[in-house]
């Protein structure tokens, strides 16, 4: 999550002070991902070197520093919105090599460890699901927010059934070249990470 | 006192070399206002749970208890008289009688049961106007969305005094705000009173549950820990993902 | 259990009332969002019931009311002549009683064989009432007046207004009347005391029981060639009631309409196998269950019954008028046999309960979840064991043989265990239809895949396929009976029942009037003349002979006379005797036929078109002289087994020289021949002008013509009853097919799916149609030959079971390949459409 390409986005609706982005920040993610101060202003601080925002030069201490958003930051916060992240390459997921581990190993029961992890992340979701359970004081932007935690954390459980299925089918069947897979995978998509 | 409890349930089927256990040794127990999730792979027997949990199969040994009736030696009409009463079901995709419109279906148990008509389709249209669907009483099922369609059955399920919602992956041909929408009237029909069991595959939708048994090859494996409370969930050991 | 009770607040336990009345509203809503799917079922019981309503109340009424000739009395007595004894008997009758005489005298129509009556009946007389009816102008009360029938209006050229000279004397013509009871009755009324000499006399009368013996007494003793008429003893001399017959039929058709629609139920049932697991998951009961589908079924019946009353109450109607002048008599608006309606439409509805109640319990004892699960319940294996059906047909067999040989072996008692025989027959070949269906399975594993599907699925779904093959059976079943019944009495060579006449043909025989008829014909000068008529009068062959000429120039024929030889065939076969005229092969008669010395074996003695007829070993030729005709005092000689030639040229007819002895035989024999017999041939069929014109001439001729009349022959009984058993067969195909695969449109889906073609879907149902109607045809033929064989057997006069060598090998061909054939074609037209949706399933 870039708090940057947030805060660019927050300054593009108009000038604001520091505490007010701080606020308006945890509001539009519905409040999931808390900031500290210190954060917003650092970040404010390398979008004014980058030249990305701009504040009023007051010298008043009482007086906060009112941010606004540079021609530059306009541009850069356009550009950012439409380039895809990269998910080209597969992240070095700890999960996935904890259960590819634990499958290698003889006196490890793969599906206890799977189960134990689904059993996590299922109760992980059951706490998400249950702060949307409230609908009297609905957020959208919380909502959507929360949804794609579930999505997310949705799609490790599939992956530990689907993962679950396979070590299942290939215990009953035992593929000789099993032990070649990890290394082809790699070859594949050329991960070097 | 649990509304539901099963005590050791088994089924298998086939014979001799055939012979399939489809659950071995299940123990449940679900209270009053809880929700219930049974999640499990395709196969693992969990809809077999619920049709045995529903009177709808016998179990090959074990006890159903609903509401402190054991249902082992019930004749097959005291059986069709505690669905009518206490049991409401929810499948999948196919949930309505073609030739009724909705408020027939929802008041359809009461009607059965022996309610007169005018008082079952008073009920019946109650417990649509719940769900926000007074409007669409009059129509026939072919003329609601599958959404409405699933929101009908779960009035169904749940009018009347009716205290056990059993549901077989009710959300399973729906969009998932489709399916967010049912799971919601599940659950609010739980803090009414209801004690409600879902049989499904999907974690999202399981994650309503307060609990969720997992099932595998027919055996209960594991459970997840009761809620956490509020405070708990403002704790700092819940991942921040940011 | 006890807080379950008290949760239940008295409500009853099957929900009582509102349940019910809930589950009937369910039913009565799939009826009508499916009642094409049922359309098929419908129409066949609204067809039965309109077909029952109009056949029946035709049937009852054709013959002539049961109180024809007795108007309101309970009995009658008719005195011909009418004399001095009479009378005596006649005051007998009213001391005990009221008495209405009805007096007749018979006049014939100048230049027609036919007569009327001068008739003195009171026209409100105790009795009489429903026999005279007053079409218009009023009745005769005074001795110059008259009122006539239209008829006899008609032949006199009368009309109310004019004057008659009619009974001696010149009457006004006040009015045109009519015997309700029968309208041939052509009569011409006067007022009592005006009928001079009247011929005959009715005496119309009620007495209490105790009397009648009395008058009997009495009129033994004055008129002992009169007796004591009732309309019960009229009854009773014909057995065969038309109402019984309905009934019978009735309860026939509708055992086929049930055995049709068990499968059609069927096949519902399960289509809504997910509906009612539902039903049953929501806490319906197996009563609710059953009543769901049964309610479905009895609503069927009742709209049917209802719609098939309103449409043969409707055709009644419509066909009431033609059917008064074709029956002869008045027949009332409402004159239905009520009690057969009634039994019919509740049939009807009993029927279609039936036919849906035994799938109703078969949905019942499927596990809810394979219900809910919409998948399709293992076919139920039904008792592939062929050893209930043969016990059946053993028992039928035996029945039908006992029932052949009481009465003294002449078939015509044992007729309850003949019926019983017939019944049994039924449920034999409704058991053994599993079995024939299994055979499929056989025949299928080495045929291309569609058929193997088709094939398949007969054997595998035999509940549904079953029903439909019991019914097609026992529709072949009847006509097979009727085939070989009527092949077993009509293909007798020695008593032969061959065609009629053809319509070019024109038998005359000689004929005089009845006695007792006053003639009345114009004399050389022009005038009527009365000529009562008493005693038989003979005309010479000559005069004969030209009358015969007369008639032939006016059809435009070419006139063949027949001589009789005297000599006749004599013999027995299958227990029945020679029978049929035998004439003299006269060169003009060969000649007529075209039919060449050269082709005739010199030393045959009798040519026949008689098929079979050369080869029969036990017949005998005897022949008389001229002092003594054969036939009577016994022959004077005769010689066994002569040499018969078979000649296909002759004719085939009952009435025509179908049988000729040679002139050779004639010479052989020295018999001599007599001429009373023509044939007049055209060269196109007579039209009926001509007929009667040449009846006309033939009545002043003392002449009789013969033509082709509407009496079935037995080729067209056995042709009818082929046509109606392929009829039967393919009506119970179309509704049956359709049901059957129906089932399987998922599959149509699938195959369409896999690239099947619509070569595939066309194969599929020719070959489930071609099969079931093979199967059907194949059940019903061993059916009837059982039926036949059992009751032939031990019946000798019916000819045993020899009778069944001359069955119509082609008529049978014709329904067991024929059949089936036009079924599989006809499946393979109507079975190319496309299923309309291929990938989404109708919401249920």
């Amino acid at each position: 999550m870039s708090i940057r390409h947030s805060l660019l986005a927050l300054l593009s609706e108009g000038p604001k002070y520091g505490f007010q982005l701080r606020q308006e920040f945890e509001a539009s993610t519905g409040e999931i991902w808390p900031l500290n101060v210190g954060q917003v202003y650092t970040t404010l601080q390398r979008l004014e070197r980058d030249g990305l925002a701009s504040s009023d030069d007051v010298e008043d201490v009482e007086r906060q520093k009112n941010y606004r958003i540079t021609e530059l930051g306009s541009v850069e916060l356009s550009r950012w919105l439409r380039t895809p992240p990269d998910l080209s390459e597969p992240p070095r997921d700890e999960l996935v090599i904890k259960v590819l581990v634990a499958s290698r190993l003889p006196d490890v029961d793969v599906y206890e460890v799977i189960q134990v992890h689904r059993r996590y992340i299922v109760q992980l979701m059951q706490q998400w699901t249950h702060l949307k359970e409230d609908e009297s004081h609905f957020d959208l932007a919380f909502a959507l927010a929360v949804d794609a935690e579930l999505f997310r954390l949705d799609a490790v459980v599939r992956w530990l059934d689907a993962a679950d299925g396979r070590l299942h089918r290939a215990a009953l069947e035992p593929a000789p070249e099993d032990h070649v897979a990890l290394p082809s995978i790699r070859r594949r998509t050329g991960a070097h990470r | 006192m649990s509304m539901l409890e099963l005590r050791k349930i088994s089924k298998s089927y086939g014979q001799g070399a055939n012979e399939v256990d489809a659950l071995t040794d299940i123990d449940l127990s679900v209270e009053r206002g809880s929700l219930v999730a049974i999640m499990g792979p395709s196969g693992s027997g969990k809809s077999t749970l619920l049709t045995i949990a529903g009177s709808l199969e016998e179990p090959t040994s074990g006890d159903v208890v609903i509401d402190g009736v054991r249902l082992s030696g019930m004749s097959r009409n005291d059986k069709a008289r505690l669905r009518r009463r206490s049991i409401g079901y929810v499948f999948q995709d196919f949930n309505l009688l073609a030739g009724l419109t909705a408020v027939e279906n929802v008041s359809l148990p009461l009607e059965l049961d022996g309610v007169s008509l005018k008082k079952a389709r008073s009920k019946g249209m109650e417990a649509l106007e719940r769900l926000g669907l007074g409007d669409r009483a009059t129509n026939y099922p072919d003329q609601l969305s599958g959404g409405e369609r699933q929101r009908v059955a779960i009035a169904r399920a749940v009018v009347g005094e009716r205290s056990l919602l059993l549901a077989d992956e009710p959300s399973g041909a729906l969009d998932s705000l489709n399916g967010e929408a049912v799971m919601r009237m599940i659950l609010s029909a739980c803090h009414g009173g209801v004690a409600a069991v879902v049989v499904t595959h999907d974690a999202k939708l399981a994650s309503w549950a307060d609990r969720v048994v997992f099932l595998r090859d027919g055996k209960a494996v594991d459970e997840t820990l009761p809620p956490p409370t509020p405070e708990e969930l403002l704790a700092p050991d819940v991942p921040n993902p940011a | 259990m006890d807080d379950f009770r008290l949760q239940s607040g008295g409500r009853p336990s099957d929900g009582g009332l509102p349940a019910r009345r809930a589950v009937m509203r369910w039913a009565w809503r799939l009826f009508r969002r499916e009642w094409r799917q049922q359309f098929l079922i419908l129409a066949l019981i609204t067809v039965a019931v309109a077909a029952t309503v109009l056949g029946s109340t035709v049937a009852v009424n054709d013959p002539p009311p049961k109180d024809a000739g007795f108007g309101t009395a309970q009995y009658s007595i008719s005195f011909d002549p009418y004399g001095s004894k009479a009378q005596t008997v006649v005051t007998k009758v009213e001391h005990d009683g009221t008495v209405q005489l009805i007096e007749n005298e018979t006049f014939s129509i100048p230049g027609t064989i036919n007569t009327y009556q001068l008739r003195s009946q009171a026209a409100h007389g105790p009795y009489g009432g429903p026999m005279l009816s007053l079409v218009s102008g009023h009745f005769p009360s005074s001795a110059n007046e008259v009122a006539v029938t239209s008829g006899v209006a008609s032949a006199f050229r009368l009309s109310i207004g004019k004057t008659w000279d009619v009974g001696g004397l010149d009457r006004h013509v006040v009015g045109i009347v009519q015997n309700p009871q029968s309208l041939l009755d052509a009569f011409a009324l006067v007022v009592p005391g005006q009928v001079a000499n009247p011929s005959e006399v009715t005496a119309l009368f009620d007495v209490p029981r105790n009397d009648l013996r009395s008058i009997d007494k009495v009129l033994q003793a004055n008129v002992p060639s009169s007796t004591v008429s009732s309309p019960a003893s009229v009854a009773a001399s014909n057995p065969l009631n038309p109402e019984t017959i309905s009934l019978a039929a009735l309860v026939l058709g509708m055992l086929l309409i049930a055995l049709v629609s068990i499968g059609g139920f069927t096949v519902l049932a399960q289509r809504r196998m997910r509906s009612i697991g539902m039903l049953e998951s929501i806490g319906a009961t197996d009563r609710h269950v059953r009543l769901v589908v049964s309610a479905n079924g009895t609503v069927v019946g009742v709209v049917g019954s209802i719609l098939g009353f309103i449409i043969g109450f409707a055709g009644w109607l419509l066909y009431r008028p033609s059917f008064e002048q074709s029956a002869h008599h008045i027949v009332g608006m409402f004159a239905l046999p009520w009690l057969v309606v009634l039994i019919a439409m509740v049939l009807a509805i009993v029927a279609a309960y039936f036919a849906s109640s035994r799938p109703a319990r078969a949905v019942t004892k499927v596990p809810i979840v394979h219900a809910l699960s919409g998948r399709p319940a293992p076919p139920r294996q039904i008792h592939r064991s062929i050893v209930p059906g043969i016990v059946f047909l053993v028992a039928a067999f035996l029945l039908l043989g006992y029932s052949g040989s009481t009465g003294g072996g002449d078939g015509n008692g044992g007729a309850p265990e003949l019926l019983l025989g017939l019944v049994l027959l039924m449920p034999g070949l409704i058991l053994l239809a599993p079995f024939f269906l299994s055979l499929t399975e056989r025949v299928s594993r080495r045929a291309p895949i569609a058929s193997r599907l088709a094939l398949r699925d007969l054997a595998r779904y035999r509940a549904r396929s079953g029903s439909a093959l019991s019914a097609i059976s026992i529709g072949v079943l009847i006509s097979v009976i009727v085939i070989l019944a009527s092949a077993s009495r009509f293909s007798n060579v020695f008593d032969y029942a061959g065609p009629n006449l053809a319509s070019n043909q024109i038998a005359l025989h000689t004929g005089f009037p009845p006695q007792g008829v006053t003639i009345v014909h114009r004399n050389s000068k022009g005038q009527l003349v009365r000529v009562r008529h008493h005693k038989t009068e003979t005309a010479t062959p000559a005069q004969l002979s030209s009358g015969a000429e007369q008639i032939a120039k006016g059809l435009g024929g070419h006139l063949v006379a027949l001589e009789s030889p005297n000599a006749q065939l004599n013999g027995t076969q299958g227990g029945r005797s020679w029978s049929g005229q035998i004439y003299v092969a006269t060169p003009q008669l060969l000649r007529a036929f075209g039919i060449s010395a050269s082709e005739i074996n010199p030393k045959a003695l009798v040519l026949t078109s008689r098929p079979g007829l050369a080869g029969v070993s036990g017949l005998s030729m005897d022949f008389g002289t001229s002092k003594q005709p054969v036939g009577q005092g016994g022959p004077a000689g005769g010689i066994k087994s002569p040499l018969i030639q078979e000649v296909s040229a002759l004719p085939a007819g009952t009435s025509a020289p179908n049988t000729v002895i040679t002139e050779y035989a004639m010479k052989k024999f020295h018999i001599s021949e007599s001429l009373s017999d023509w044939l007049v041939l055209g060269n196109q069929s007579f039209t009926a002008a001509q007929i009667s014109s040449a009846q006309l001439t033939a009545a002043s001729q003392q002449l009789q013509v013969e033509s082709r009349n509407d009496i079935p022959s037995g080729s067209t009984i056995i042709n009818w009853a082929t046509l109606f058993g392929i009829l039967i067969a393919l009506g119970v195909l179309a509704m049956s097919v359709g049901l059957v695969r129906s089932e399987t449109s998922g599959e149509l889906r699938t195959l369409a799916a896999t690239g099947a073609s619509s070569y595939t879907r066309r194969t599929l149902t020719a070959v489930t149609a071609g099969a079931l109607g093979f199967l059907g045809a194949l059940l019903g033929v061993v059916g009837g030959y059982v039926a036949m064989i059992g009751w032939l057997r031990s019946n000798s006069l019916n000819g045993g079971i020899s009778a069944l060598a001359n069955v119509p090998f082609g008529d049978l061909m014709l329904i067991l390949f024929g059949m089936p054939a036009i079924a599989a074609a006809v499946g393979w037209l109507l079975a190319s459409r496309e299923p309309a949706v291929l990938g989404r399933q109708p919401i249920e």
